[in-house]
C-alpha cells in the first residue's frame, strides 16, 4: 500500500524554483490499478520516481507498505526497488549490448536468485510476455513493442507487488500499445498494484481509478468504475463522494477533456 | 557472484574493442618491458656470476707491485702455502712467443706456471696431463696448450705428443685443455700456452722472483680467512706495506658483481614500473570516460535493484579485466621477444624468464587495476539513481 502525506519536491535550476510536486497527499490501495495523467511537466514523473525510491521528497512523508521511506539507507531502498517494485520506462531503458535473457536476469542477479533458478525464472518470464522465442537477441534487433515486452518481463521477474510503469505506450503505435497494457490488466487481475502514467485518455478511462496531475499538484481523482468522478481540493484526497459532479456519468470524457486541455500546447495527442 | 561479474566485465570490455585494446595497449607495453628488461639482467646476472663461479669461486689471485728488492721466492709460496686455509698456490709468469708448425708461425701467449695452476682454476684434459713437479725441478722443455692452441696449430685438439717450436725451442706438447666454453675464454682471442715456471723463470732471466700467483681456499666458505692469512704473510714480507701487493678475491668479486646488476635490475625494473603506472592511468582515463557514456545504464541497474556495493564492483571489475587481459597479453608477448632474442642470440647466452617478475607483473597489474579503478568505480556507484536515468 502507498501513502503519500503532504509530499512536495522542488527543483532548483539556476535562480528558478520549479515545484515539481507541491504538497501531495495520495494513497493507493494494494491491488488497485491507478492511472496517472496530466500535461507534459505537470509532475507526473516526479511523482513516480518518489513511489518507486527512486528519489525521496524534500518534504511530507511517503510510507510504503506502512514503511516510512525516510529512515531507509541507500542500500535498503535499492533491496526495496529490487524486491518489491517493477519499473517500466517510456524509453523501456534495456541495456543495448546485453540479450533480453541477460537483461531480463540482472534484477535476479541483484537478488542473488541462484543461477539455476535464474534461468528458469527469466524463461517463465519472458514466456509471458511472450518472447520466448527472442531471448538471445539484443533490444536493437527487435521491434519497440518487443523491446517493451521485455522490459516488463524484466519488471515482473522477481514477483514485485507494486508495478510502475511511465507512459510505457508513449513511443508505440496505438495496437501495439494496446497488447502492452492488455499486459497490465492482466497482472492487475493476478493481484499485482499497478501505477500507469499515460498521455492517452483511452487507456487511462481502463483503469481502476485516474488521477490527474497539475502543476505538481493532484487536480481530481476519477473513479470511472463506480461513474463518480469527484471534485478535490488543492490538496487532494480529501475526497467527499457526497458530492458527485452533475456529469458523473460521462467522468470519463470529463477526464479525457481534462487531459485533452492539458496536451493541447505539447500537440502530442494529434499523432494518434 | 564474482565469475558473473567478470563475464559482464568481460562483455562491456569487449563491446567497445578499440578503445579496449587501446587502453590494454598501456598495460601490454608497461608488462612487457617490466618482464623482459628484468629478465634480460636476472640473465645476465646469472651468466656473469656463473662465469666468476666458473673461474673457481675459492680462488684468490694476487700481484706484487713492489718487491721492495727482496722479490717472493717459490720458498715463501711454500711457506704460505701450509697456512691451514690454502690449498693450493700456483705461480704465474706471462710472456708471449712466436710458435711456429709447419710453415706457419703465430703468436701464442706464453703462461709460466705449476701444476696447481690447472686445478685452481678448475680445467680439464681433452687429451695427455697437466704439468708437474717433476716438469718445474727438471725445468722440462714441455707444453700444455689450450684447445683452441691445438686447433689452432695442428688443427686438431690431439696434439699430445707433437713437438712445438717456440722462439727456436722445442718443446714436447704434454697435454690439451678441453674446450673452455666460458664467456672469459671467448673473449680473449689469443692462443694459450702453458710452460713451467721454471721454465719461464729461464728463458726471461732479466727477472727473478714471483710477482703474481694464484692461491685456492680449502673451500669457498673459507675465502676470506685465506684472504687474511695470505695478507698476513706478505705484509710480514714486505714490511707492512698494504700497497706493495693487491689481492684480489673471487668472492667479493662475484657479490660485487652481484650487487650492480641488482641495481640495474632494480632500476629498469623500476622504469618499467613507471610506464605501467602510465597504463594505470590510461584505464582510469577511459573508466572515467566508460562511467560518463554508462550513465543511463548505471541508472537502469539502481532502479531494477543494484546497490553501491554491486555498481562499484561491476566497474572495479572492469578495470581490473582490462589490467589482468593487458597483463597476460604483455606476459605472452615477453615469452615471444624472449623467444625470439634467444634464437638470435643463440650463443652468448640464453634468457630465461624471470618466474618472479612474471608474479610481480600480475601482482602489480592486480593493484594498478584496483588502484586507478577505484575512483571511476566510486563514482558510478555514488550517482543519485534518478539522475542516472534522466541522463541523455
Ligand atoms: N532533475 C530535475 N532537475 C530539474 N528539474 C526537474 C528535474 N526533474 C523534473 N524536473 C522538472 O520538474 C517538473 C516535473 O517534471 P516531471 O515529473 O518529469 O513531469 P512529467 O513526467 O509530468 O512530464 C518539470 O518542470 C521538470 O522540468
Ligand atoms: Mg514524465
Amino acid at each position: 500500500m502507498i501513502e503519500l502525506n503532504d509530499v512536495s519536491k522542488t527543483y532548483r535550476i539556476g535562480d528558478e524554483e520549479v515545484k515539481a510536486l507541491n504538497h501531495v497527499d495520495l494513497t493507493v490501495e494494494a491491488g488497485a490499478f491507478v492511472g496517472v495523467t496530466g500535461p507534459s511537466g505537470s509532475g507526473k514523473s516526479t511523482l513516480m520516481h518518489i513511489i518507486g525510491c527512486l528519489d525521496t521528497a524534500d518534504s511530507g512523508a511517503y510510507r510504503l507498505d506502512g514503511q516510512p521511506i525516510e529512515h531507509y539507507s541507500e542500500n535498503e531502498l535499492a533491496a526495496i526497488r529490487n524486491r518489491k517494485i517493477g519499473f517500466i520506462f517510456q524509453s523501456f531503458n534495456l541495456i543495448a549490448r546485453m540479450t533480453l535473457e541477460e537483461n531480463v536476469e540482472l534484477p535476479l542477479i541483484y537478488q542473488g536468485v541462484p543461477s539455476h533458478l535464474r534461468k528458469m525464472r527469466v524463461e517463465a518470464a519472458l514466456e509471458q510476455v511472450g518472447l520466448a522465442d527472442r531471448r538471445k537477441h539484443t533490444p536493437n534487433s527487435i521491434s519497440g513493442g518487443q523491446q517493451q515486452r521485455a522490459a516488463i518481463a524484466r519488471a515482473v521477474v522477481t514477483e514485485p507487488a507494486l508495478i510502475l510503469a511511465d507512459e510505457p505506450t508513449g513511443n508505440l503505435d496505438s495496437k501495439t500499445g494496446e497488447n502492452i497494457i492488455a499486459l497490465f490488466h492482466s497482472f492487475n487481475a493476478a493481484g499485482k498494484t499497478i501505477v500507469l502514467i499515460t498521455h492517452d485518455d483511452r487507456i487511462a478511462r481502463e483503469t481502476g481509478r485516474v488521477i490527474r496531475i497539475m502543476d505538481g499538484a493532484i487536480d481530481r481523482i476519477a473513479r470511472p468504475d463506480t461513474g463518480t468522478q469527484t471534485q478535490v481540493a488543492e490538496t487532494a484526497g480529501q475526497s467527499d463522494p457526497t458530492n458527485a459532479a452533475p456529469n458523473g456519468d460521462h467522468s470519463g470524457a470529463a477526464t479525457g477533456n481534462g487531459i485533452d486541455a492539458g496536451e493541447k500546447q505539447p500537440g502530442k495527442r494529434s499523432k494518434r | 557472484m564474482i565469475f558473473q561479474s567478470f563475464k559482464m566485465a568481460w562483455k562491456s570490455i569487449a563491446a567497445n574493442k578499440a578503445r579496449a585494446a587501446l587502453t590494454m595497449l598501456g598495460i601490454i607495453i608497461g608488462v612487457v618491458s617490466l618482464v623482459v628488461l628484468v629478465s634480460l639482467v636476472t640473465s645476465a646476472t646469472n651468466s656473469v656470476t656463473d662465469q666468476i663461479a666458473g673461474m673457481g669461486n675459492d680462488m684468490l689471485t694476487v700481484s706484487v707491485r713492489d718487491d721492495k728488492g727482496n722479490p717472493l721466492k717459490a720458498a715463501d709460496l711454500a711457506e704460505i702455502a701450509q697456512d691451514g686455509n690454502i690449498a693450493l698456490i700456483a705461480p704465474t709468469a706471462q710472456s708471449s712467443a712466436a710458435a711456429k708448425s709447419g710453415g706457419e708461425t703465430v703468436n701464442v701467449s706464453l703462461e709460466g706456471t705449476n701444476g696447481s695452476y690447472f686445478q685452481i682454476r678448475g680445467d680439464e684434459l681433452a687429451s695427455g696431463r697437466f704439468l708437474k713437479a717433476v716438469d718445474l725441478e727438471n725445468v722440462s722443455y714441455v707444453a700444455v696448450l689450450s684447445n683452441e692452441t691445438a686447433i689452432g696449430i695442428y688443427g686438431d685438439s690431439d696434439a699430445t705428443g707433437r713437438t712445438l717450436t717456440m722462439d727456436g725451442r722445442k718443446y714436447l706438447v704434454v697435454g690439451v685443455l678441453a674446450e673452455d666454453d666460458s664467456m672469459m675464454a671467448s673473449i680473449s682471442q689469443a692462443y694459450s700456452v702453458y710452460i713451467p715456471y721454471t721454465v719461464m723463470e729461464r728463458l726471461s732471466s732479466g727477472t727473478s722472483g714471483v710477482s703474481s700467483f694464484y692461491a685456492s681456499a680449502v673451500d669457498s666458505a673459507h675465502m676470506d680467512e685465506a684472504e687474511a692469512a695470505v695478507e698476513r704473510a706478505l705484509l710480514s714480507r714486505f714490511k707492512n706495506d698494504g700497497d706493495a701487493f693487491y689481492i684480489m678475491n673471487q668472492n667479493t668479486l662475484a657479490e660485487t658483481m652481484g650487487d650492480v646488476t641488482n641495481t640495474f635490475a632494480l632500476l629498469l625494473g623500476g622504469i618499467a614500473a613507471i610506464s605501467l603506472l602510465v597504463g594505470g592511468i590510461g584505464i582510469m582515463n577511459i573508466m572515467l570516460v566508460s562511467v560518463t557514456e554508462r550513465t543511463r545504464e548505471i541508472g537502469i541497474r539502481k532502479a531494477i535493484g543494484a546497490n553501491r556495493r554491486s555498481i562499484l564492483f561491476q566497474f572495479l571489475i572492469e578495470a581490473l579485466t582490462i589490467c589482468l587481459v593487458g597483463c597476460a597479453v604483455g606476459i605472452a608477448l615477453s615469452g615471444l621477444i624472449l623467444i625470439a632474442i634467444n634464437a638470435f642470440a643463440a650463443d652468448a647466452m640464453t634468457i630465461g624468464f624471470s618466474g618472479s617478475v612474471v608474479a610481480a607483473s600480475v601482482l602489480f597489474s592486480t593493484v594498478i587495476g584496483v588502484a586507478f579503478g577505484l575512483y571511476p568505480a566510486r563514482k558510478a556507484a555514488g550517482m543519485p539513481p534518478i539522475d542516472a536515468l534522466r541522463y541523455e
